[in-house]
């Protein structure tokens, strides 16, 4: 099972730190919580990997297995948009370099992988923004009960 | 029913159809040089991948590199070279005359099957009406095949095939003898002695996928564009399921502003993570989890196995509440009356709807029976649950 990977994907965050910490610190490890349970969420997928990589402070990243070491950029559109007027293909290109930047490990990825590994991210995305805001409001809620239920 | 099942293939399995897709579409790339009458000198072949080099080689070396690729049709490879050799035949018509090299007849491992096969990608991909009105002939006895074959090829090697094809390739060839215009001799005479070969080869694990590729009336039905069309179906397929995702995406036209809507989309969400795990940062409590520990080993496998994103709802709060653990996980005595101290036990989701009990007044525990993210105050606007969450994800 995964559960040293688990286990070791927690302890990075609980680093003890007192609630003195800082807001902002607190903030950028809640953000690492989130990512890490954005990787675990969607294991085998390559944007999961590539994320979970960049999260963890890992030595020797050449045994994995990268399936494409960085595609060229130019790669990613050419051979299949040949048709339209160069605008047109080069304005897309465009917002295909910029949609590889935001999905993790989309510099790897051509056209029909890259669409495929956006949908998936998206919908982890969305997940995990679900998850975060019930969270949020649910602990808002108690806060205000124990509030309430001090005074 | 071919394109759509061309494009249901390619997306239906995502991610490990695509590469052996990719190298089917190399292949038929590959059969449209052979069309040219220069034949490019085999370049280092790449794992095979490049159906000229094959040619160029002697047969057994052929051979090999034709085993490297890991396919589930093996059928698919040979029957790519095969269909090459029929497709000369349709395109003999045309005002380019093919000269095939005697040194380089492609002796394939093909047998009968494989022919079959071939004959049957290049009837998909014939333009001429008089083929297209002879080839519906044998349709009859090969639509049935089209089904049957991917089933035969995914679970046998090529070796078993051979043994009750001949007697149908024997018929199919002659019928297609009839309407061929040149050259005719000299494919049979390679078919059969591919065939002849075939019997003795294995291609064992090889794997490739046959990606069977209709061409529409009036459009061009070179591989090049074929492998190209095939490609922007997929490609068009994954871009419509992205449409489908972000709201508001489908009235759009036009790809580049559809891709503007879908990098709107990503950047939007990213940015609420980030606006919401501020909000969380600024949320005071102190959660101990003394019993995570004991739910992860338990239930981690559970809950990711089971269903993938409501299970990794589950599994993303437990990692949520857990960084705002501020260290207590690790420290099993409870401090800090003033702070609430939750004990969090994550137990399998519970159908029935769950109710947080609180035991003392500054700490609030949740008794094991019950399932997490039920939260029912008297007051409190949010009601989680945790079937609640599975659909909304």
């Amino acid at each position: 099972m995964g559960n040293e990977d688990d286990n070791r994907s927690l302890s990075f965050i609980n680093t003890p730190t007192p609630t003195n910490a800082g807001f902002l610190e607190r903030g950028r490890r809640i953000k690492m919580a989130a990512e890490m349970g954005l990787v675990e969420s969607s294991r085998g997928r390559h944007w999961s990997r590539a994320l979970r990589s960049r999260l963890l402070p890992r030595k020797g990243n050449s045994a994995c297995g990268c399936k494409e070491e960085g595609t060229t950029p130019s790669k990613v559109a050419e051979d299949l948009v040949g048709e339209d007027g160069d605008d047109e293909v080069m304005e897309i290109e465009r917002r295909l370099r910029a949609l590889q930047k935001l999905v993790p490990g989309g510099e790897d990825l051509a056209m029909d992988q890259l669409f495929e590994e956006t949908a998936d991210y998206i919908e982890a995305l969305q997940g995990q923004v679900n998850v975060m805001r019930a969270l949020a409001s649910l602990l808002d809620g108690l806060e205000k009960e124990k509030r309430l239920m001090r005074g | 029913m071919e394109p759509t099942r061309s494009s249901g293939a390619g997306s239906g399995n995502s991610g490990t159809y695509t590469p052996e897709i990719a190298e089917s579409l190399r292949f038929e790339e590959e059969i449209q040089s052979l069309m040219h009458p220069s034949l490019e000198p085999p370049p280092a072949s790449d794992g095979g991948s490049s159906f000229t080099a094959l040619l160029g080689l002697p047969a057994n070396q052929a051979v090999e590199l034709l085993h490297e690729p890991e396919s589930d049709d093996s059928l698919a490879v040979a029957a790519a070279k095969a269909s090459g050799r029929e497709m000369w035949r349709f395109r003999l018509r045309d005002p380019k005359a093919l000269t095939l090299p005697s040194g380089c007849s492609p002796t394939f491992p093909s047998n009968a099957a494989l022919v079959e096969r071939a004959a049957r990608l290049s009837v998909f991909a014939a333009e001429d009406s008089p083929e297209a009105a002879s080839v519906p002939s044998h349709s009859g006895d090969r639509s049935p095949k089209p089904k049957a074959e991917p089933a035969d090829s995914d679970s046998q090697p090529i070796c078993p095939i051979p043994g009750e094809r001949p007697q149908r390739l024997a018929k199919r060839k002659e019928a297609d003898k009839g309407n061929k215009v040149k050259g005719p001799a000299k494919k049979t005479k390679s078919a059969e002695e591919g065939s002849a070969k075939g019997a003795e080869e294995n291609t064992s694990g090889e794997k490739l996928p046959y990606v069977h590729v209709r061409a529409r009336r009036g459009q061009a039905t070179d591989s090049h564009s074929l492998a190209e069309r095939a490609r922007r179906e997929k490609i068009n397929a994954r871009m419509k399921l992205l449409q489908e995702l972000v709201p508001g995406c489908s009235k759009i036209s036009g790809t580049a502003l559809v891709l503007d809507e879908i990098i709107n989309h990503v950047q939007s969400l990213q940015r609420q993570v980030e606006v919401l795990s501020m909000r969380l940062a600024a949320v005071n409590p102190r959660i101990d989890f003394s019993g995570l520990d004991s739910f992860l080993s338990a239930e981690c496998g559970r809950v990711t196995v089971g269903n993938g994103r409501g299970g990794g709802g589950m599994e993303q709060s437990a990692w949520m509440e857990a960084t705002v653990v501020n260290g207590g996980r690790r420290q099993p005595q409870q401090q800090q009356q003033q702070q609430q101290i939750w004990h969090v036990d994550l137990v399998h989701p519970h159908p029935t709807p769950p109710v947080w009990e609180r035991v003392d007044s500054p700490h609030l525990i949740i008794n094991p029976g019950t399932s997490l993210f039920g939260y029912d105050p008297s007051n409190s606007v949010v009601s989680l649950h945790s079937n609640q969450l599975k659909t909304e994800l």
